[in-house]
Order: structure tokens, then sequence, then C-alpha cells
């Protein structure tokens, strides 16, 4: 009898592994795959090593210092093999981690058989059935794909074939103008591709800030790509190698484009591979598992946390309620609250936004007051050699809340955990320029940012009367 | 030129008074004769007037400080007009020392000198209002403050000492929740924060709020019009009504047997059931008829007695009480008074009394008898003038011709008002009405 049985070993449920041995529980993991789930096989890790090596590239082809750069080339099979021995390495170090912890791991899929009851298959067909007083769902989340399209996983890809790929088409179509599509896009276009981007809604990246959506807009635009916006896939077509893609275009005209590969990035949807809501009487909320503030289901003693929730599908939002599952199953009354919850892309330019978008911020009815700092006004970016970019503060003008801050630009995704620190810590906007920076780094943007939202910018030039 | 204000005289035997409130605030213009700040001595508040129009242009003493009548309290002057600079420098040793400088004040014994006074709960909290200001922006709990101005009132400076003391920002209150405590004036120093290793967060702020909220403000009932009416009469009832009250026991045993006996025929001549009260509406009634001062009421100078006797009869109301009256209870028969009755206590349920049948009432009976309420006094219901109370009927031992035996008694109460009956009256009536209670059959003889 285990006191924790953890369905999935991703950033959700190997978190929630540690942390109920670090509180004494005695723990069962079970992973259909490898331990890091998604994030670490198929997602985070592997994006960000072609990201690093994409822009490697292109940073060095677009060097005005190197010489000979017209020659250079990228080998797209090295780069598979780094991305496979970061994984490999990762995996390896996450596994001691976990066995350290005394955890008891089970390869197979966890199937969910009643409040308390786990029946593992394993690889070889083999079933062992476990019990345990809390049962906690972990199982991520895998690319929706719309059903017209049949993914074959050459022509046409998701990303779980696009990360295994070892060569780099030409030219690419992707659907879907969200994050993980535009992460795609910008590791093809700085490798070389053409990219053409066809988004339903008006807009990319949809849950951002408008300041945010607008620079990134225009980047894509700069660095070659094509971005048709509400524009809706109509129809697949292979001819030869080649893909067409049929759409409408938002002025109602249908247009056709052929590329060497499609990619789908139509968005993710919960794994429920061994549990059935229906058999179970656990209740959903349209695709993904219903959970309340506490992160339980429906089910006594069973909770859900991550992407099979819904809500952000993050690594770290996963990981964040697995900390806070674990100590609900101990007796708290925890809950991630998502105004705290980074979001982070890595495009043409990386972005880290946490809180409310301007727009939601004005919807609050409260008194809002933004501040906004350029890269270019930085010693730090142009000494870095790229300046486009920014970073924006949103707070309530009475009280100094923090309520969004977004950053737009190198680096923007590690500058993103400052403010995130003040925002759980309560601090106020003023807060932020209290803290001495060090000179010369981007994190300077973010003091300066909010020294713009009370009018006292150093480096930002006065305009009118004070 | 300026114009000194003084706390004027305000008595043969008053020495000291305090302002209690600034009705101006610095800088204001103020007309002479016009009400400019309120000072209570010897418990007796009294406005008191400018003695010049012009600009209320310094306050020398704040609110809550004791000091000599005829103090300078503040200066007006004419618009344009510099406050003299001897009366900043009072200001200032107002604000130091005790306010009976010769610059400022007319000779008068000094106060003791002031020595700073630490705060308890229980104190009145004296500060002058820029130093609440700034206490409130800093987020300090007055309680924790020493004050050093007169009589131990808190003063700017102690503010900003105090202040200057505390590391700001705290490490253990976030600065949203500083803020919030700033602005709805919550103490952070009596807070248990929930944050990381007891850092004072927001929603401990807010949970305090709630809190404090609740537990001092309770809950908050209006009142109805007949809570209204109640409170308004029988207040009206036990301050102009003295009220004397009297107790008997009276064996009941007599009537209870006697209506035991006669229900059942009752019951089928008349098709009602006969109630206790039924024989005590009806025995209170012809006892008036022999006390007809106890059917009075007061009409300025003259008593006046009303030829009808209605009997009225309190009801409890889930909101409230209410009281219809039998009409003419002493001609009436036990038939129409039990009609009566039913018919009235079941509309008065339901709140469908007519305001004749609640007015009409020239005496009152108030029963507990269902409650164990051995006795209890009532207030009289205006404009009459007595009201009986009727406890719990028990079982008691007593010696009946020197042996032991029981029977059933209860105590009866009578309140009268004893600006018209005196206490042989009362005592008399209730001991007539004992006679007739335990003698049903005479009582009831010619109905």
């Amino acid at each position: 009898m285990h006191d924790l049985a953890i369905i999935g070993g991703g950033p959700g449920g190997y978190v929630a592994a540690i942390t109920g041995a670090q509180k004494g529980l005695k723990v069962l993991l079970v992973e259909k795959d490898t331990l890091g789930g998604t994030c670490l096989a198929r997602g985070c890790i592997p994006t960000k090593s072609f990201f690093y090596d994409s822009k490697l590239f292109k940073a060095a082809r677009t060097s005005t210092v190197l010489t000979g750069t017209q020659t250079l080339a990228i080998d797209p099979q090295k780069m598979k093999a780094r991305k496979q021995q970061l994984v490999q390495t990762l995996s390896a170090g996450l596994e001691s981690v976990i066995r350290s912890n005394g955890i008891k791991v089970v390869q197979g899929i966890g199937q969910l058989m009643s409040p308390g009851r786990v029946r593992i298959v394993a690889h070889d067909g083999s079933i062992s059935l476990y019990e345990a007083h809390h049962i906690l769902l972990a199982t991520g989340s895998r690319p929706a794909v719309p059903s017209f399209i049949d993914v074959d996983g050459h022509l046409v890809q998701t990303t779980d074939e696009a990360l295994d790929a070892e060569d780099i088409p030409r030219n690419l179509v992707i659907i879907g103008g969200g994050v993980i599509g535009l992460e795609m896009a910008s590791i093809y276009l700085n490798l070389g591709s053409q990219v053409t981007i066809i988004e339903l809604l008006p807009d990319i990246i949809m849950t951002e800030d408008h300041d945010i959506r607008r620079t990134m807009r225009q980047l894509l635009d700069r660095g070659g790509a094509a971005v048709f916006l509400n524009a809706a896939v109509q129809e697949i077509a292979r001819q030869a190698e080649r893909v067409a893609v049929t759409f409408k275009d938002e002025t109602g005209g249908i247009q056709t484009l052929r590329a060497d590969r499609l990619l789908v990035a139509t968005g993710r949807t919960p794994v429920l591979d061994g549990i059935d809501p229906d058999q179970l009487g656990l209740a959903t909320r349209g695709a993904f598992v219903k959970v309340n503030h506490r992160l339980e289901t429906s089910l006594n003693g069973v909770y859900a946390i991550g992407d099979m929730v819904g809500g952000m599908m993050l690594a770290h939002k996963a990981s964040a309620e697995a900390e806070a599952a674990v100590a609900n199953i101990l007796g708290a009354d925890k809950t991630v609250k998502p105004e705290w919850i980074p979001r982070c892309i890595w495009g043409l330019a990386e972005i880290g936004a946490v809180g409310l978008t301007e727009e939601q911020a004005r919807q609050t009815g409260r008194n809002i007051r933004t501040g906004k700092f350029p890269y270019s006004a930085g010693g730090a970016a142009m000494a870095l050699g790229d300046t486009n970019g920014f970073t924006k503060i949103i707070g309530d003008a009475d009280s100094g809340e923090i309520l969004g801050v977004h950053i737009l630009g190198e680096h923007a995704t590690d500058l993103i955990s400052e403010p995130v620190s003040a925002m759980i810590m309560e601090s106020a906007v003023e807060d932020l320029y209290q803290a001495i920076r060090p000179h010369p780094t981007l994190s300077e943007t973010v003091g300066e940012a909010a020294r713009a939202w009370n009018n006292l910018a150093i480096h930002l030039p006065v305009f009118g009367t004070r | 030129m300026a114009t000194e204000i003084v706390i004027p005289m305000l008595g043969i035997t008053v020495e000291k008074g305090k302002i209690i409130e600034w009705l101006k605030n610095e800088g204001d213009p103020v007309e002479k004769g016009e009400s400019i700040f309120v000072v209570e001595a010897d418990k007796v508040t009294t406005e008191v007037e400018s003695p010049a129009s012009g600009i209320l242009a310094k306050i020398l003493l704040p609110e809550g400080v004791e000091v000599p009548l005829l103090t300078v309290v503040g200066v007006i002057t004419r618009p344009g007009e510099e406050v003299p600079a001897k009366y900043l420098k009072a200001a200032a040793a107002v604000a130091t020392t005790t306010p009976s400088g010769p610059e400022f004040a007319v000779s008068r014994p000094p106060p003791p000198a002031p020595t700073p006074v630490a705060r308890t709960a229980e104190d009145v909290i004296r500060i002058v209002p820029a130093a609440r200001k700034l206490a409130r922006e800093k987020g300090l709990d007055l309680r924790t403050l020493t004050g050093t101005g007169p009589e131990g009132v808190i003063l700017f400076k102690d503010v900003q000492t105090t202040a200057a003391t505390v590391a700001e920002p705290s490490p253990k209150v976030s600065t949203l929740a500083r803020r919030q405590a700033a602005k709805e004036g919550v103490f952070l120093a009596a807070l248990q924060g929930s944050g990381v290793r007891g850092r004072v967060m927001r929603a401990d702020v807010e949970r305090a709020i709630r809190q404090e909220k609740a537990p001092r403000l309770g809950k908050v009932i209006p009142m109805d019009t007949m809570r209204q009416v109640i409170a308004r009469r029988m207040s009206e009832s036990a301050f102009n009504a003295p009220h004397i009250y009297f107790f008997t026991e009276i064996a009941m045993d007599p009537l209870l047997t006697f209506r035991q006996e006669i229900l059942a025929d009752f019951e089928v001549r008349y098709g009602r059931h006969l109630s206790i009260n039924d024989f005590l509406i009806k025995a209170v009634a012809l006892n008036i008829l022999d006390f007809p001062i106890l059917n009075a009421t007061i009409r300025d100078k003259e008593i006046l007695i009303p030829s009808d006797i209605n009997i009225g009869l309190a009801v409890a109301l889930p909101e409230g009480l209410i009281v219809p009256a039998i009409a003419l209870a002493d001609k009436a028969g036990l038939a129409e008074i039990a009609y009566q009755r039913t018919d009235l206590v079941k509309r008065a349920q339901s709140g469908k009394l007519t305001m004749a049948e609640i007015e009409r009432g020239t005496f009152t009976i108030s029963s507990l008898a269902q409650y164990d309420i051995t006795q209890f006094t009532a207030i009289i219901n205006p404009p009459q003038s007595g009201i009986l109370t009727v406890g719990k009927t028990r079982e008691e031992l007593y010696l009946l011709n020197g042996n032991v035996a029981s029977r059933k008694v209860a105590t009866f109460g009578l309140a009268v008002d004893h600006r018209i009956i005196d206490g042989v009256v009362a005592a008399e009536f209730l001991q007539h009405l004992k006679l007739k209670l335990e003698k049903p059959t005479f009582t009831f003889l010619h109905l």
C-alpha cells in the first residue's frame, strides 16, 4: 500500500513524487516512456536545443565581424544527436534523483481502476496492481491534430516527429500561430527555411499582450515569414514529395500553398490512456479532467495536475500544481494562481510574461498605469547586438500592485523571474527599482520600466513637460 | 492684527477645559460668531464662537488636551497677514511642553510636567491629526507609540521617531500588505503572517479586516415597526409610570377541577374549548368591577376610568408581542370570552388584528404558565394602569389542618402605576382575585 501513486512521470508527476517523498510519503511513480515526459523528450528541452543551435547558426551567418560565413552550414543530424545526448543525460540524471528519493518507479501504462487502485500494463504486456491512499493523475498531453489531417511523420508532422527529423525543409507551412507554432517557425527561419504560418484566430499568440504580439508580428515579417491570420485550413493533399495546403484566407479567398513539409501545431489534447472518465465517473471539462481549486478531481482521493487539467500547458505550471497537490493531500489548501505563472516563448525574440495583459488589466476596472522601457535605450542590449525588445509593466496606480509584466527580447525568459518573485512577495512596482541592478545587464530594463511606470526612468528622454 | 482664540470662562467652579473637536481646520476662513471648536469641561460640552472674522491661521492646542481656561488655543489673522512669530514658537512649544507659557496663556497654576506616557489598549489614544495621518501612512500601531506631548498626547515628531526605527520596507510585511493596512487602518503589529517565515501578506490584512468588522459589529438588525412601537411604549411606561409589584399564590385545584367538570358540557353546548385563560380574563374583569381604579388611565391631571372593561391578553409572536383585548369582559359570558380569545389569538398570529382590537385594552394579563417560570414582573401596557402576570401552575406540599397535603398553586403578580394606585388598593385587588379564583363555583355561578 502506497501513500501516493502518481500516473505520469513528466514535470508534473516527478515533481509530485519528489515533493511527496520529501514529506515522508511512500510514493509510486508510473511512467510509460521516459522520465521527464513530453517536456524532456519531445517538448521544452529538445526545442530549446534546436532553438539555440539555429540561433547560433543565424547569428554567425548574419555576424558583421565573423568572416567566411557565406559558406557556413549546419548539420541537422548533429543537431539531432546533440539533442538526443542532452535528453539522455537529463533523463538519466532525473532518474537517479528520483530513485535516490526512495520513489518506486514502474514502467508501463498506468490505468486508474477506481479511487485507490492502479493497474500497470508494462510494455511486455505483464500486469501489476497497486493500491494507494491517494492517486495523482499527471498524464500530460499530446499534439492535437484536426481530423482531416493525417500525420505521416514525414511530409506532415507534429512536433513529435519534427524534433526527430534529420533534414531541414527548404520551405515549410505551419498550421497554428500559437506558442508551439511560433517556436518551430523561429527555429526553421533561423535555419534558413521559408516559413508560412496559417492561424485561425485574428492574431498569433493570442494569450499575450498586444504590444508583444505586434512586435512579434513585425519580427516575423522582417524575418521573411508569411503569416496568414483568420485563415482556415480546408484540405491537405500530397503531390509527389510535396504537400499542398488549401486554406480560406481572411478575405474569404481560397489559397493553396505547396511546401516540402507541413507542421501541425494546432494545440494539444490530454492523454487519457488507461483513464476512462465515463467508466470511472470522472468529471471532465471539455477534453480535460475537471479539478477544483485544490486540484481534486470528482473522485475521492484522486488529484490531477498539468496539461491534462487544461489551463496553461506549461511544464512549470504542472510542477507548481504538483507541489500544491501534494500539500493538499497532506491537508493544506493551496491553489496555483494563474496570474503568477510565467509564460515563456522562444521565438525570433524571447518572450517572458506574467500576469495580466494590458487589455485584461483594463477590463478589471482598476486604475491601470503602464511603464515601458525599450531594449534600445540600454547599453547591455546594444553591446549584445540585439536591441529588439522592451520591458512593459502594468500596475495598479492606486496600490502599486504589479498586475502584469511583459518582456520581449534577449533573455526575456530569464528576466521574467524577477517580476514573478516580486509579485509573489506582493511587492509594489516601486519595489522593482529599489534593487540595485548590475550594469550593463538586460535586468536594468526591468528596473527602468518600473521607474517609467512612475515617470522616473533615467535613460528615457522627457517628452513635453514633466 | 492677529486675534487670539482662548478657551472661555465656562463657569465659576470650572478651572480647566479641553477641546474635543476643532470645527475648523487651519487655513479655513472663519466668521465672527461662528462656532469654531467644541470644548468640554466638567463633562459639559460647549461650542465656542470665533472672536473675529478672518483666517484660522494657527491651531495651538490639539484636540483632547486639557488646559486651564483662557489658554490661547488658536490665532485668527486677516487674509494675507502673517502669523506672528510668537505663536509659531508657541505652536512648537505646545508640541514639547505644557501650554502654560506666558506667551499664550494667562497665568494659571501649571499642570504637571508631561512625562512620556506609554499607551495601553484601554486608553483613548490622543494624537495630533498630522501625527495620526503619518502613523497611518507608516502603518504604525498607535498603541505602540509613546507620546511626549502634554499628558502623553502623541505628536508628529513621536511618530517620526518611531517610524525611523522601524525598517522600511520591513522584511516582515509585503509592500502590498503594508499599503492595504495603511489604507484600511489595520495595525500590522497585531497580525500573524502567513507568508514565508511569518511574512505578513495581503491576505492576512484582508482577513484582519474581515475579523475586525465581524466581532465588533456583530449583526445589525433593523427594528421593524412592531419592535419600534414595543421599544417606545415599554420605555415610555417604564420611565413615566412608577411601577410597584405584588405577588400572591393562588391555589389552582378548585379552578382546574371546576373547568374539568364543565369542559365537556361546555364544548357540547357552545362548541368552544374553554381555557384557564378564559376564567382568568373573566375573573379579572369581575374584580375590576370591584376596583375600577385598576381600569384607569391618566390624562394630564385627571384620572380617566373607562366604563368598558376590555382585558388585553399578551400574545407572543416570533417577531415580538402583541396585546389584543377581549371586549367587555365583565359583561361577556365565558363562551363569548372563549370565542373572542380564540379568534383574537388566531388573528394575532396571522397579523390580522385591527388597531381598535389592540388599543381598546384597559388592563392586561400576561401569562408565562407554559414555561417553568414561577413568577415574573411586567411593564404596564400604557396608557393602562395595571398588568397581571401568571406563572406556572406547580404542585406543592402544604399544611391542611395540621396534615401535609398537596395542591396545585400558581404565583400571580400584579404591577400597578403607583401614581394613581396605592399599595393597599393593589393588595386588595390581588387578594380579591385570589378569592375569586379559589372559589370558582361561586365566582362563575351567575354565568
